[in-house]
């Protein structure tokens, strides 16, 4: 495994009207390496999705990407440096097929060296590439987003809610896939609620609270900090 | 066979103006702005053939080609100088509003300066004298090349949206242009290379306005622009394809008012757009124009 991070955070800051949703983050995550962002709804996890991938400005900190300063970058940006994200909703161009949706993608990132196809079997979504987005229920939809996403090639791939609305049996071959993009060298920051998802993907976890991280380290400590406890129980 | 003869007609002529609000579909369908300064380009493309036509005997068929390198140019260097601004503001739909009525308005009075008011015109005997017989009604020459003009021009407009990469990026800012950056798109180029396209496609319907309007003047950007707008609000907005069924809707409505109520003529086809507002307000292809 590469030593130096694919991505870095540091002192990451994001304010709405004054309020602070992010206070300072700092983050680091590998190569081969599968982080789980974990906390109680509000406390952050997708804003600094959305400020890493573009979709916000921060209002102060710096984000790196394969060593390139990409703080404030354009999402498009990101794709070229290696940085892509799945989508809490998916947002699917509704009116393009599967395999359209990916030759979009494969066509404007930085080719991953397979064919839309291949893609789509990766993530589950084999023999359905003639079929148009809007037909699919939303655990497809979620597969499509990260097909679209693996499509542009990232190094770093940061996965929002995948497993959010999977039914039982999919949850299983999801791990796997992500499992098997980490082990390709890829650096995952994976945010999930479900702790046996959590449990069998990551290596290590971050905890956040009020825009803060509280905590950093394996799930297990994480459930016998008290800090982490008194978020998730209120005890 | 009065309703034969209104039949064919309505479809040549919405072949015609299908063509005509091709372009002004597109760019709202990219990038939700409304070109009021639509129809001036159609104005435009069609002081160009006559002024080539005049001074250089040249075909209106040739000036199809020769119009759409400029136009693509023109389309180019207008989205980066004024559709990027409208792209950046905070109600894109309303400035593009302001905007291109500013522009539509500069654009024909240097119209008016370099053309004067008189109307010009290409005789349609360009395209033969003799009418051509289709299921035994006769029908000009110049209206057959217009709608067939027309038809080449969605036909490739279709290959390009479906069959080439360039298309599919462009079908994908239609669908959600923040999702398209999130793959790679960058959606300046994808705008302004569409934007150079549907400046071309009004060009080019400018050249065939001479033989399907009658001739053309510096103020009739405004009517035309109009038209083009009615025909895409039928079809439905953002729905390029849609525009065809639009075209035809209008072409059809014209046609058989014109036929057997011509004092209804200019009112019909608007009574449908009213119509087809209440009854679908996304019109008879389109789908809302904002997400929720």
């Amino acid at each position: 495994m590469d030593d130096s991070p694919a991505l870095r955070i540091s002192g990451l800051t994001r304010s709405f009207g004054g309020l602070p949703a992010l206070a300072g983050v700092d983050l680091e995550l590998r190569r081969g390496e599968v982080v789980g962002l974990l906390g109680p709804n509000g406390s952050g996890k997708t804003t600094l999705i959305n400020v890493i991938s573009g979709v916000y400005r921060p209002t102060a900190g710096r984000v790196e990407v394969m060593g390139h300063d990409a703080t404030g970058s354009a999402p498009e940006g990101l794709v070229r440096l290696g940085l892509n994200r799945t989508f809490q909703t998916p947002r699917p161009f509704r009116t393009l097929t599967l395999r359209e949706n990916v030759s979009v993608a494969l066509r404007h990132g930085r080719n991953p060296g397979q064919s839309e196809d291949e893609i789509l079997q990766l993530c589950g979504l084999g023999g359905k590439g003639n079929l148009l987005a809007e037909s699919l229920n939303s655990s497809e939809q979620k597969r499509l987003d990260l097909a679209r996403a693996l499509a542009t090639g990232p190094d770093v791939l940061l996965v929002d809610e995948l497993a959010a609305g999977m039914r039982h049996d999919e949850l299983d071959g999801a791990a796997e896939l992500l499992r098997g993009l980490a082990a390709a060298g890829r650096a995952l920051l994976v945010v999930e609620h479900l702790m046996g998802f959590v449990r069998q993907v990551t290596h290590r976890v971050v905890v956040l609270n009020a825009g803060a991280a509280i905590f950093a380290g394996s799930l297990e400590e994480a459930s016998q900090d008290p800090r982490v406890v008194e978020v998730f129980l209120g005890a | 066979m009065l309703w034969l003869f209104a039949l064919i007609a309505g479809i040549l002529f919405g072949l015609y103006y299908a063509l005509a609000a091709l372009g002004l579909n597109l760019i709202f369908g990219v990038m939700r702005m409304v070109n009021l300064a639509h129809g001036d380009v159609i104005m435009l493309g069609g002081f160009a053939a006559v002024l080539l036509f005049d001074r250089l005997g040249i075909n209106p068929l040739i000036t199809v080609l020769l119009v759409i390198p400029p136009s693509l140019l023109v389309g180019f260097v207008a989205y980066y100088l004024l559709g990027t601004r409208v792209q950046r503001s905070r109600d894109p739909e309303m400035m593009s509003l302001v905007m291109f009525f500013g522009v539509s308005q500069v654009v024909e009075a240097l119209a008016v300066i370099g053309f004067g008011n008189n109307e010009a015109s290409i005789t349609s005997a360009v395209f033969g004298s003799k009418p051509f017989s289709i299921a035994g009604q006769g029908v000009p020459g110049a209206w057959l090349v217009s709608a067939g003009v027309g038809l080449a021009a969605l036909i490739l407009l279709f290959v390009y949206l479906y069959h080439t990469g360039l298309g599919r990026a462009t079908r994908a800012i239609m669908s959600n242009a923040d999702e398209a950056r999130a793959v790679g798109v960058n959606p300046d180029r994808i705008s302004a290379i569409t934007f150079g396209i549907g400046v071309g496609l009004a060009a080019i319907a400018g050249i065939f306005s001479l033989f399907m309007i009658g001739g053309t003047t510096p103020s009739e950007g405004v009517g035309l622009t109009v038209t083009a707008f009615a025909v895409i609000v039928i079809g439905g907005l953002g729905s390029p394809m849609g525009t065809f069924l639009g075209g035809i809707v209008f072409g059809l409505a014209l046609m058989f008012t014109q036929t057997y109520a011509p004092v209804w003529s200019g009112f019909a086809p608007f009574a449908i757009l009213l119509v087809i507002m209440l009854v679908r307000p996304t019109g008879l292809m389109g789908r809302s124009v904002r997400s929720v």
